[in-house]
């Protein structure tokens, strides 16, 4: 029911963009000029969106709780390092509980030609780098990928997004943008569709299309929006895997911004040192 | 009975106005008006025969639920090589094309696959496409990295790289849905135009239940009305009038929809084994309707129509329902602790059974007296079957002993043979050699190595007990062992991903392929390195594991074997590992098993429960027993031969036994039954024997005739386990004929059966127990009993009873009527006395004496007649009610000899 709710959303937005390009089109008579507006709306969202990453570090104190398809619970806390350094994101994530596998961390580096990854296993004592198609692959068996961390973190710098028009969502006023991920990514998805709270600039709901059908579903709490300083977050979201009956709560125990940290936690070399 | 009786016959309108309405509504339950579209399911798979709390099929389903779905449909497409540059793009292509397909989860396949390429500077996790794009040169190498990786061995593509494999796994779509969207057309379809191959091969159990019901429906949709066409083609031939024809045809038709209609009320589905039931309905339903009209148009002289009709319930209904009980004993006999579908095929039979009796007992002969052809009918083969059924009885009668012997001697040696018989079916062999989802699935078998999976399920019920290093090398040990198994092709488990895992994450060295030392590390090393794909053979908390083994076996009794020798090992694992065998294959082996275990506790059961009813309808425990011998032997050389033959007993075969008990002990009923009439009749077993055989032969003999033809039929099925029904059935049936014309001749030729239908219609009048001194002391059912011993006679007035001067020895007793005794005194003829009711006369002659004085009968009269054979017989059979009638004899003869000594004094 609620899907199909959103479906309907989703197609009175498509329906509204339509309506809106339409008059534009009969008002101007220019069609470049359409499209200059469409863009010029698009990147105001997408650079809202990227604003609430902090230029200076932010870390959040995250606890993901993956429930299986039979119920089975699995908690993992950790810290999530995340910067803006020209206009790029820098995320890494270090788990510090349960005990046997604290200490590991991930860090994840979005650049032009695609993203560089690491993880850190502390059994191992090694440092390796990840290439090729992990961003979709689970991260530690939960329903967020690395791919959704992205997302999360409002970074779009490889694909190609759209902006559908404008909608409402939960009593919220959202964008509604289609995200296409670019062909070298190697994104299963071929399509991820989000909803952009308008007042926060938060997405506060997204779907991830694979093939014909919604193959996961982020969902943020109603009362989920938080701000710290300038910048919004989402505090509270649950990810679902709608073909294999699984999820994943995401929830955002504290913030704090603007901290004065070394560069070595977005360092290949150093990012898994220390606390 | 007798009210009931008239009844029916005045009111035949009724009757058929009832009918009618009940099948208006039977027709309304069997299809939807609105749509015109059957309501009835059609459920193909053999795992769901077993019951829903089974717990073999619960633990299938909860390891579906947690591991997702274990059996995926397999695409495999030929190349010419599959490592290249063209080849991988097509794969590519049409991974891509294959998942946007609605309703398609995932699609696995080399395209996809991540092909982990680790050294000094990290690991690229790339798939094989991505890589064959980016560098090209490495295809060459790809043919060594699938054969070293456990997981993709014999499973992307075949170990001489030129056929490709592509998983699908569909989301929540249960067989029927898959059929109705033709998938395996689209995803033929699509292969063909994207890769231009024309070898393209489909297979999995989703593939082979959609064939299966495609089979199902092509053999009902052959069968019903192939039987159809025979019924009305053989009913034509033996009659001779298109319609009584129409009639009797439509008669079982109307058997068929009421049968059908009771399917969809009890939302009882189609499946292999219900499947049978419509023909089967049909066959039982035209061999009533035989018998029916060969009473109904037997030769009477100026017949009324409602006499003809009360003449036909009279005969027929005691045979027609006693065989009609009879079969449903044999059919509900194999309910107790069976398997769902079967005890759902036994309730269906019955209620199919139950409604063909009471259509053509009470329908057929109602539509017959008010619509059917007026004049006799001239039966084809009639006098032919009067001179073979004359020559027949005769040489029953002469080698009497030796047909019994030979029929002895017959169950001792089946029972060897039967002692061989081996449990079993074959899957995808049950289709035909061309058939194109044999043809698929086996080629897949072959390329592959294997095409269907079974699981193993680990279960520790602690948490992270699968990370400890001790028991992943048991699990890794027993993995080895299950490859060294000849059933297994390949066996994957979250080992073979842990010791990827630790190699890629130490820059490819071979020498860390092992299980880490150190729990911890096991457990950073799936949670950080694993794939998605992990998520299918381990749970997120480590104490549930899957072991996926792919088998290249498909007979269920080698898949039996696989399993018990598997079950044995696993029962060797140490705690807290607990291991199971599961998986479509395995319980879809357990259902065959526990259908054919089923046979010897419900052949019992039938044979029980069938001569307890014969024994009930006979009143003589030993009749019954020579009654359900002519049975027994068509059954055992039915097992014998399927031991001679190494045919093994399957989930169809396995139903053969008590559904042709229950359909040729109503040859045996209506023989006996008939015999039983004639030779009281006649007063001579030896001419009973004739005139029984010469008067059931024919309708038998048509009636196996039907019914060997209709399970002929089924030999036209696409399935080879419905075709050995058909044909196992209608030899057993072959049998059944001929022990019933020779060896229950045989052995009926010196017995006397009185029926409990006998005994509910004889009338003697009122309380013959207190109104017939030499019924005194018994009750009215052993009065009944008594008189059905003896031979009941009615005679006109004027007819002479005893002539004075004779040498009989039978005893009369007066039941109704007057007779007059005198003697012959000079020519002069001197009334003695009038005996009425009650009376005892010619006991002179019994005891040794010539009959002192002529009886002729004064009015019309009804006696009942024995003589010493007659009381012999009593006495064996009914010791008590012998015991009572002798005393009263004796009495009789006291009080006679008194009134003569006071007369003398």
């Amino acid at each position: 029911m609620r899907q199909s709710r959103r479906e309907v959303v989703w197609g009175e937005g498509m329906r509204a963009m339509r309506w809106r390009r339409a008059l534009l089109m009969v008002a101007c008579g220019f069609a470049a000029g359409t499209a200059w507006a469409d863009d010029a709306a698009r990147d105001h969202v997408v650079g809202c969106m990227r604003a609430n990453i902090p230029q200076s570090v932010q870390v959040k104190e995250v606890e993901l709780t993956a429930t299986d398809r039979t119920g089975g619970k699995r908690v993992l806390r950790g810290r999530l390092y995340g910067t803006r350094v020209d206009e790029r994101l820098r995320a890494m994530i270090k788990i510090e509980s349960p005990s046997d596998l604290a200490g590991a961390a991930y860090l994840m580096r979005e650049n032009g030609g695609g993203d560089d990854m690491y993880v850190y296993v502390p059994a191992l004592r090694k440092v390796r780098r990840i290439t090729g198609s992990a961003a979709d692959n689970s991260l530690w068996g939960t329903d967020i990928s690395y791919g959704d961390v992205k997302q999360i973190n409002n970074a779009f710098s490889a694909g190609q997004v759209d902006l559908l028009g404008e909608s409402e969502l939960s009593g919220h006023k959202v964008h509604m943008l289609a995200l296409h991920p670019a062909p070298e990514t190697d994104s299963r998805f071929g399509l991820i569709r989000l909803w952009v709270d308008q007042a926060s600039c938060v997405t506060i709901q997204a779907e991830f299309v694979e093939g014909q059908t919604v193959r996961k579903r982020l969902v943020v709490a109603p009362d989920g929006l938080r701000q710290t300083g300038e910048h919004w977050y989402a505090a509270d979201a649950q990810m679902s895997d709608l073909q294999e009956g699984t999820s994943t709560r995401l929830k955002v125990l504290g913030v704090s911004s603007d901290l004065n940290l070394s560069g070595r936690y977005f360092n290949p070399s150093t990012f898994y040192i220390g606390n | 009975m007798q009210r009931l009786i008239v009844w029916l016959a005045r009111h035949s309108w009724v009757s058929i106005g009832v009918v009618a309405a009940v099948s208006v509504g039977a027709l309304l339950s069997v299809f939807d008006p609105t749509t015109l579209s059957p309501r009835l399911s059609i459920d193909p798979a053999i795992e769901r025969l077993l019951p829903a709390q089974d717990d073999d099929r619960a633990l299938y389903d909860r390891v579906r639920q947690q591991f997702g779905e274990t059996d995926p449909v397999l695409l495999a497409v030929g190349f010419d090589n599959v490592y290249s540059v063209d080849a991988i793009s097509r794969i590519d292509e049409l991974t891509r094309r294959l998942g946007e397909l609605p309703g398609v989860k995932q699609v696995l396949s080399l395209a996809n696959a991540s092909n982990p390429v680790a050294d000094d500077f990290g690991i690229d996790l790339s798939t094989f496409a991505a890589q064959a794009r980016a560098h090209p040169d490495r295809i060459e190498q790809f043919a060594d990295r699938i054969a070293e990786n456990p997981i993709y061995r014999d499973a992307l593509v075949s170990a001489d790289g030129k056929v490709a494999a592509f998983a699908l796994t569909l989301s929540d779509s249960d067989e029927n849905q898959f059929r109705r969207d033709r998938y395996v057309q689209r995803i033929r379809a699509l292969a063909e135009e994207v890769t231009g191959s024309q070898r393209i091969w489909i297979t999995g159990n989703q593939v082979i239940k959609a064939a299966t019901t495609d089979a199902i429906l092509k053999t009902l949709k052959f069968t019903v009305p192939a039987i159809f066409v025979l019924v009305a083609a053989l009913l034509l031939i033996a009659y001779r009038s298109v319609r009584a024809v129409a009639l009797a045809t439509l008669t079982i038709a109307l058997s068929l929809l009421w049968t059908m209609a009771a399917a969809a009320l009890m939302r009882v589905p189609i499946n292999l084994v219900t499947a049978l039931v419509p023909p089967l309905v049909t066959t039982l339903c035209l061999s009533y309707a035989v018998h029916l009209l060969a009473e109904f148009y037997v030769r009477h002289r100026s017949e009324r129509p409602q006499a003809r009709l009360e003449r036909v319930y009279r005969r027929m209904g005691a045979s027609l329902l006693l065989s009609g009980l009879t079969t449903i004993a044999g059919f509900l006999a194999l309910i107790p602790g069976s398997l769902p579908a079967v005890a759902q095929f036994a309730l269906l039979s019955s209620i199919g059974v139950a409604a063909s009796v009471l259509l053509t007992l009470i329908f057929l002969p109602a539509v017959l007296a008010r619509i059917g052809p007026r004049r006799r009918l001239r039966p084809l083969g009639e006098a032919f079957f009067v001179r073979k059924a004359r020559q027949l009885a005769l040489f029953d009668l002469k080698w009497r002993h030796w047909i019994i012997a030979v029929a002895l001697l017959a169950l001792p040696l089946d029972l060897y043979f039967a002692s061989r018989i081996r449990v079993g079916t074959e899957y995808i062999k049950s289709f035909d050699a061309s058939a194109v989802v044999r043809a698929d699935y086996e080629a897949i078998n072959e390329a592959f190595n294997g095409a269907s999976l079974v699981s193993i399920v680990v279960e520790t019920y602690v948490n992270d007990a699968l990370t400890d290093p001790v028991l992943i090398r048991e699990v890794d040990r027993l993995q080895s062992w299950l490859k060294e198994q000849p059933e297994v092709g390949a066996v994957v488990s979250y080992v073979d991903h842990l010791k990827l895992i630790n190699r890629n994450l130490n820059e490819g060295d071979a020498a860390f392929y092992r299980v880490p030392d150190d729990a911890v590390a096991v457990k950073q090393l799936l949670v950080f390195g694993g794939s998605d794909e992990i998520r299918r053979l381990i749970d997120s908390r480590f104490r549930t594991a899957l072991i996926a083994v792919r088998i290249k076996v498909d007979s269920s009794i080698e898949i039996a074997d696989f399993v018990a020798r598997t079950e044995a090992r696993l029962g060797q694992l140490s705690p807290p590992l607990n291991a199971r065998v599961t998986g479509a294959p395995v319980l879809a082996t357990r259902t065959v098993n526990e259908i054919a275990s089923g046979q010897q506790t419900s052949l019992l059961i039938a044979f029980g429960v069938i001569w307890a009813m014969l024994a009930l309808m006979f009143t003589s425990a030993r009749s019954a027993l020579l009654a359900l011998l002519p049975n027994m032997l068509p059954v055992a050389l039915y097992f014998g031969t399927l031991g001679f033959l190494d045919i093994t007993l399957n989930p169809t075969t396995g139903l053969i036994a008590c559904v042709v008990l229950g359909i040729a002990v109503d040859d045996t009923i209506h023989f006996l039954t008939r015999f039983n009439a004639d030779a009281r009749a006649r007063a001579s077993e030896k001419a009973a024997v004739k005139s029984a055989l010469v008067s059931v032969m024919r309708p038998v003999t048509f009636t196996t005739a039907a019914l060997c033809l209709g399970f002929l039929v089924f030999t036209g099925s696409e399935l080879r386990n419905q075709v050995q029904f058909g044909a196992l059935a209608a030899f057993t049936m072959l049998l059944a004929w001929v022990a019933d014309i020779t060896l229950t001749p045989a052995l009926g030729s010196k017995l006397r059966i009185v029926t409990l239908w006998d005994i509910l219609r004889l009338d003697l009048g009122q309380s013959p127990q207190h109104t017939i001194p030499l019924l005194s002391g018994l009750s009215l059912r052993q009065a009944r009993v008594f008189a059905l011993m003896s031979k009941l006679e009615r005679h006109h007035s004027g007819t002479r009873i005893i002539r004075q001067g004779d040498y009989a020895r039978d005893i009369f007793v007066v039941v109704d009527g007057a007779l007059q005794v005198w003697v012959d005194s000079g020519g002069e003829r001197k009334v003695l006395s009038t005996m009425r009711r009650g009376a005892v006369i010619g006991e002179a002659g019994y005891f040794g004496q010539r009959r002192t004085a002529n009886v002729d009968a004064e009015t019309p009269v009804r006696l009942l007649r024995f003589d010493s054979q007659d009381l012999e017989r009593l006495r064996q059979r009914f010791p008590r009610i012998a015991a009572i009638i002798f005393r009263n004899l004796n009495r009789i003869q006291a009080e006679r000899l008194a009134r003569v000594t006071a007369m003398l004094q």
